[in-house]
């Protein structure tokens, strides 16, 4: 017997796509690096990594290569205009969001709408954490599927309000609880029938208001009264916002110190 | 008679042609049939790339493989399956690598332990020691310990309060997690027998640190104590030991006080259980240790610098990052609380 890593790709498992947006800094290699040994534990889970760059960096392509997961590497890169984060003007392009959309794009030209295959597109960004118990939950989605998150808008979690019909009624959030869809990226899932249905909904470049990212997709997919609530009717924490710290490289000096051969 | 003579002998020819063609292609077609299943092609991969990373290629499903070791005309038949358990079987063969992590309660704790737990559960052999700082055992952690599967030994010691707090300048606070670490030694004593032959590497991971699987399987060939690189530590990308042509460890490449007996973070170092044992006095210094010094503070009284193995080729790679977490803003709970505070997070 050889342990397997990932487990066996199983031809009756829906398959989760993962579409992860992500760029260099120090941290990214172990945040990928712990990201993929949480992936590497579920089933029929395909890996969309989509780096911000010119170019598919080596760093990122030998990880996903060693790693084991079932991948496929993109890269688009923000346009500086749209990166410089001019945050005194009220709308502007969210970090991630061509990333995501190429991830879609890139769905929508390896499926066809005529035979999609059974499965669900999950947004994952490299710096939160998720349970094994979540790919679960997310698997068997219809149409859209809502959960809590820990960390966001201010609070220990926000979670969608779900009726005791089991219906999505409203969101328990402070900040702007009547967007459309007060939600975080982490959230939600689509199964991949509604994403080669709809093939125009993307996330929206530009004037997109704090907070209104996920309803620029959502919108053009779903109604609130649509949603499935997922995790026990969503009163269970299964996905937490975390952000890690930058790290503090003032030793390294004006020349610097580690050999920059060394890949961190 | 010339004519049939001849003739006799272009029939002959022509048979024995037939047959040496059959002969001949039978086999080569079977090869071909054989070459184009999907199942022999990677097998025959493996053999050339000595199996390392066909794994992906493998996991096709618990169908069986074969594969045909010609020898001689003997052909055996060896089936491999490919099983995933959460963690992978025990082995016996495999030394025990005992993981300490001091935790607390703090809002990102079950983020932080569930993503480690995540990673240590695709190690074989891994026991994980989880010590709180608390004065129970809380059941937040009771329940993820038994919910993730893994080994588990689950321990508990509260930091005094004024330990905790600064203020007392000639007794600085302790550094967070010693007590928790020294419990963990103290019952490593207190349940392995040092004449019992139960191999086994003690580590000391912290809830939020980035380790890579690699980094396992390195310290478990540990004979004193093995040493490596480690990211985000001392104000830069890395810190390392020094490693002369020999293989020796012989300094530290660190900017903070690289003269310390070990320059080295906690998670840059794994003992082996035996030299725990057998030095049961050592243990982590509790007060007037300066910042930097808690690693020194065990190792000098368990080790020598010439002793010291290096990983990691010769400590040239990183497979262990000091990464931390922001503290959240909560700022929106307000004075008293918006979200449930019986929904666990």
């Amino acid at each position: 017997y050889v342990y397997s890593r990932p487990p066996p790709w199983s031809d009756t498992l829906p398959t989760i796509f993962v579409i992860t947006p992500t760029y260099t800094r120090p941290v990214q290699k172990a945040e990928l690096t712990r990201l993929a040994n949480t992936f590497l534990h579920v089933q029929n889970l395909h890996w969309v990594v989509v780096e911000d760059s010119p170019r598919r960096t080596n760093l990122v392509s030998n990880l996903l290569e060693k790693a084991g997961l079932n991948f496929t590497h993109l890269n688009v890169e923000t346009p500086k205009s749209l990166k410089l984060g001019l945050s005194w003007i009220p709308s502007h392009t969210p970090r991630g969001t061509l990333q995501r959309n190429l991830g879609l794009h890139w769905l929508r030209d390896s499926f066809s709408n005529a035979a999609p295959p059974e499965g669900v597109v999950y947004f994952a960004d490299d710096d939160n954490t998720y349970s094994l118990e979540l790919f679960e939950e997310m698997r068997y989605t219809k149409r859209v599927s809502v959960w809590p998150v820990a960390f966001v808008g201010g609070l220990r979690y926000e979670s969608p309000k779900v009726s005791p019909a089991g219906k999505v009624v409203g969101w328990k959030t402070v900040f702007d609880p009547n967007r459309p869809f007060a939600i975080d990226m982490a959230g939600f899932a689509i199964s991949i029938k509604l994403i080669l249905e709809k093939p125009h909904a993307s996330f929206k470049l530009e004037g997109v208001k704090g907070g209104y990212q996920e309803t620029s997709l959502l919108k053009d997919l779903v109604t609130m009264d649509g949603l499935e609530p997922k995790a026990a009717n969503c009163t269970k924490v299964l996905v937490w916002h975390t952000r890690t710290e930058r790290p503090t490289l003032v030793n390294e000096g004006k020349r610097g110190f580690t050999d920059p051969r060394v890949e961190v | 008679n010339e004519e049939l003579w001849a003739q006799s002998v272009l029939e002959m020819p022509k048979r024995r042609d037939i047959l040496a063609i059959v002969l001949i292609v039978l086999p080569w077609t079977l090869l071909i049939t054989v070459w184009h299943q999907s199942t022999i092609a990677p097998l025959l991969a493996v053999h050339k790339d000595d199996g390392g990373d066909s794994q992906r290629d493998l996991a096709a499903g618990l169908d069986s493989k074969e594969y045909c070791l010609s020898d001689r005309d003997i052909v055996e038949v060896v089936r491999t399956e490919y099983v995933y358990t959460r963690p992978p079987p025990w082995s016996d063969t495999l030394p025990t690598i005992h993981v300490v992590t001091p935790t607390y309660s703090r809002p990102v704790q079950k983020a932080e332990l569930t993503r480690l737990a995540n990673t240590l559960l695709h190690v074989p052999n891994l026991h994980w020691i989880l010590v709180e700082d608390s004065q129970r055992r809380t059941p937040l952690i009771t329940r993820l310990l038994r919910d993730t599967g893994l080994n588990y030994t689950h321990l508990n010691v509260e930091t005094p309060r004024n330990y905790k707090l600064r203020g007392d300048m000639r007794d600085p606070r302790i550094p967070r997690g010693t007590m928790q670490r020294n419990l963990a030694l103290r019952w490593l004593r207190e349940t392995f027998n040092k004449n019992n032959s139960q191999p086994g590497i003690v580590y000391f991971a912290d809830d939020d640190n980035t380790y890579s699987l690699e980094l396992f399987e390195e310290m478990r060939s540990t004979r004193k104590v093995s040493v490596w690189p480690v990211a985000f530590v001392g104000g830069l990308r890395y810190e390392s030991p020094r490693v002369n042509a020999a293989g020796k460890v012989y300094g530290w490449k660190t900017v903070f006080d690289p003269h310390r007996p070990f320059a080295i973070d906690m998670a840059g170092f794994a003992v082996n259980l035996r030299l725990i044992l057998q030095r049961s006095q050592a243990y982590f210094k509790l007060r007037g240790v300066k910042g930097g010094y808690q690693e020194s503070s065990l190792l000098r009284e368990l080790v020598t610098l010439s002793d010291l193995e290096p990983k990691a080729a010769n400590c040239t790679k990183i497979l262990v990052w000091h990464t931390r977490t922001e503290k959240p803003v909560l700022v929106n709970e307000g004075k008293k609380g918006f979200t449930d505070p019986n929904v666990e997070i």
